[in-house]
């Protein structure tokens, strides 16, 4: 998920380790805390208490996880994706972090790309710039003009890191699942992050999945995905055709007419629809950065590390049709496959007014269905379900992971200002 | 008056001579160390290879460890000849410019990595004059911990560390076996462990220096 970023000069990577041992009782310490008291307090102390708790601890981890590199900056990464297991305060900073990674010096990189290719980058490219343009979670891009003459970017992990966070997994999960705790942080779900994450550091996944993307999205021809030089990559190492285009900032500032922030919210939902039905995979990071944009409505999307298999056209549909109100086999079924087999039906059940509210927002009735993305009530209506999960003890794994890339996308639809007809998009999609 | 000019001429064609051959006993014998082991090479072998006699092997290698000698005298030769032609390097940070010099060593040294372990075993022995305190081991060394010196002294000179003068060559020199030990027990892909682990001890060691201290 490279958020992609300015660098920051190399300070505080020593602290790492440290940092690391703390952090282990900060962000999780501060919010198992909160759940421990959670449990002794009346209502009353419960709410403030919560409130400063939740403060206190979103401003550690922010400091916290500002300064920390890689394998912890990854984690608070997906974490924040994992709406679900942390309160929205927590998530919110974490969503906001920015990769502020230790870049590697021009002779580690060197270094690493040797180590990983067997020949130094100006070996085999034609041009390789030592000082790289962007940072992404796991390693950190540069440029290079291939033998070829074609503009490409280079990705070089940092070294070591896979080994970084199988030791940040183990400091996470002996510091998560003290006693009663274990039901916020089920261990399924820190496998399931430990899975994702070091399935990432395998740049040949990321290769796998830009070709996937790169072929199941070709139909829509104002979109921009890399091609991979696959002979100039490897586990660490991912060479891709360079994508052109500006920054979601740049773009902004040149004050796009609505109707360009309509069509490129429209093809931003398009993408995503065609993701979801055509490929059953989704690009799991949302986030501003891995958008390209073109004055004339073209895309680019990169940073295809972390992307989730995922079968969730069942309840897009489901929403657009609002299925529960069918009756009891309905809400059932909707039911089951948000919570899964074995949650408990009544408690599930207080969950459809929350879908009743999503699903006039997302797919709205009447003459003009059109979500207007300017209207920040969605934010709330939308981050509702994960707080209705922790509330409830329903742990959903994939329904979280779908509300928070519905998050990701309505930050950024919402900051584009765009309106969006999802409906007719989503129907489209299915019938091509 | 003949022999003189005999003499004038001849020596350095002589010495010259003399300086080829010392480098074609070298290739052979690291191009057999690095296929066959360093214990199982013998010097017959490298003789051969060398296209020489056995004997004349001995007038410029008296044992195998003299070439071993010899072969880090060639290595840390090329690093200090390379650091001063790479302008890149020259104007990094301190903390680049000590991880170029190792890595750069340790790159010069990856197709020799059995010939290293092979020479780091014999240099445990306190007999062997691959020991780290031979006479001639320490001949040796002080050339490169004075290029160290000359390093950290242009490091000392911008300000970005306190002087540390031969105190910080030494303990550089050490860290440097240390880190040769280390890389020679890697087993990661690549050597990345060795790669992350120098990296972050220079940071770490020039962050001490720097600010004095550490923030434990």
């Amino acid at each position: 998920m490279g958020l992609v970023t300015k660098l920051k000069a190399n300070e505080g990577t020593v602290r790492r380790g440290y940092r690391l041992g703390r952090l282990g009782l900060s962000i999780v310490g501060s919010y198992v805390g909160y759940q421990a008291q959670n449990i002794w307090l009346g209502d009353d102390g419960r709410a403030a208490r919560a409130a400063r708790l939740r403060q206190r601890a979103s401003r550690r981890v922010r400091e916290e996880l500002g300064e920390l590199k890689g394998a912890a900056m990854k984690l608070g990464q997906l974490l924040s994706l994992q709406g679900q297991t942390l309160p929205e305060d927590v998530v919110r900073e974490l969503a906001q972090l920015q990769m502020h990674a230790p870049a590697m010096h021009p002779s580690l990189a060197r270094a690493q790309f040797k180590g990983s290719l067997g020949a130094y980058p100006e070996e085999v490219y034609r041009e390789f710039q030592a000082v790289p343009f962007a940072a992404a979670s796991l390693g950190q891009v540069h440029r290079a003009i291939a033998k070829d003459g074609a503009q490409v970017a280079v990705k070089i992990q940092y070294p070591a890191i896979r080994a970084a966070i199988e030791n940040d997994f183990t400091l996470l999960s002996s510091a998560m699942l003290p006693g009663r705790m274990a039901g916020y942080f089920p261990k399924t779900l820190v496998d399931e992050l430990r899975r994702g994450i070091l399935e990432e550091t395998d740049y040949h996944n990321e290769a796998a999945n830009l070709e996937l993307f790169h072929r199941g999205l070709s139909r829509l021809k104002y979109l921009t995905i890399p091609t991979v030089y696959r002979e100039l990559s490897s586990d660490r190492v991912l060479t891709m055709s360079y994508v052109e285009g500006e920054s979601f900032d740049e773009f902004l500032r040149r004050r796009p007419p609505q109707a360009l922030r309509d069509l490129v919210g429209s093809r931003i939902v398009e993408v995503y629809h065609g993701q979801l039905q055509w490929l059953k995979a989704v690009h799991a990071d949302p986030h501003p950065g891995n958008y390209l944009f073109h004055s004339d409505g073209r895309i680019g999307l990169v940073d295809f590390g972390c992307v989730k298999r995922i079968d969730m056209a069942p309840i897009v549909e489901a929403y657009r049709q609002r299925s529960w109100r069918d009756g009891p086999e309905g809400e059932r079924r909707i039911l089951t496959f948000i919570f899964g087999a074995r949650a408990p039906l009544a408690r599930a059940r207080q969950f459809i007014p929350i879908m009743d509210t999503q699903a006039d927002i997302l797919f709205p009735r009447g003459a003009s269905p059109v979500t207007d993305y300017r209207n920040p009530k969605i934010w709330d209506a939308l981050r509702s379900s994960s707080e209705f999960a922790l509330r409830n003890k329903l742990i959903a794994p994939d329904f979280a992971f779908l509300t928070r890339a519905d998050l990701g996308l309505y930050h950024l639809l919402h900051r584009l200002g765009a309106r969006v007809n999802i409906s007719e998009i989503w129907q489209a999609a299915s019938h091509q | 008056m003949s022999v003189l000019i005999f003499m004038r001429t001849r020596r350095p064609v002589r010495a010259a001579n003399k300086e080829k051959t010392r480098k074609a006993i070298l290739r052979a014998a690291i191009e057999l160390f690095a296929r066959k082991g360093f214990y199982a090479t013998t010097t017959k072998a490298i003789a051969r290879k060398a296209g020489i006699a056995e004997g004349t092997l001995f007038n410029y290698f008296p044992t195998k460890e003299d070439l071993a000698l010899y072969f880090f005298e060639e290595e840390q030769n090329a690093v200090i000849a390379w650091y001063g032609g790479d302008k890149q390097v020259k104007s990094a940070p301190l903390p680049e410019k000590l991880f170029a010099i190792v890595q750069r060593f340790l790159d010069r040294l990856a197709p020799y990595e059995e010939f290293i372990g092979a020479v780091y075993l014999r240099a445990l022995s306190p007999t062997s004059k691959l020991n780290p305190v031979s006479l001639q081991m320490q001949e040796r060394n002080l050339r490169y911990l004075r290029f160290i010196r000359s390093v950290l002294q242009e490091a000392e000179e911008a300000g970005e560390i306190p002087k540390v003068g031969d105190f910080g060559a030494y303990s550089f020199g050490l860290f440097h076996l240390a880190m040769i030990t280390y890389w020679l027990q890697d087993r990661s892909k690549g050597k990345e462990a060795t790669l992350a682990m120098l990296d972050r001890c220079l940071k770490i060691s020039t962050h001490v220096l720097k600010k004095g201290g550490w923030d434990w």
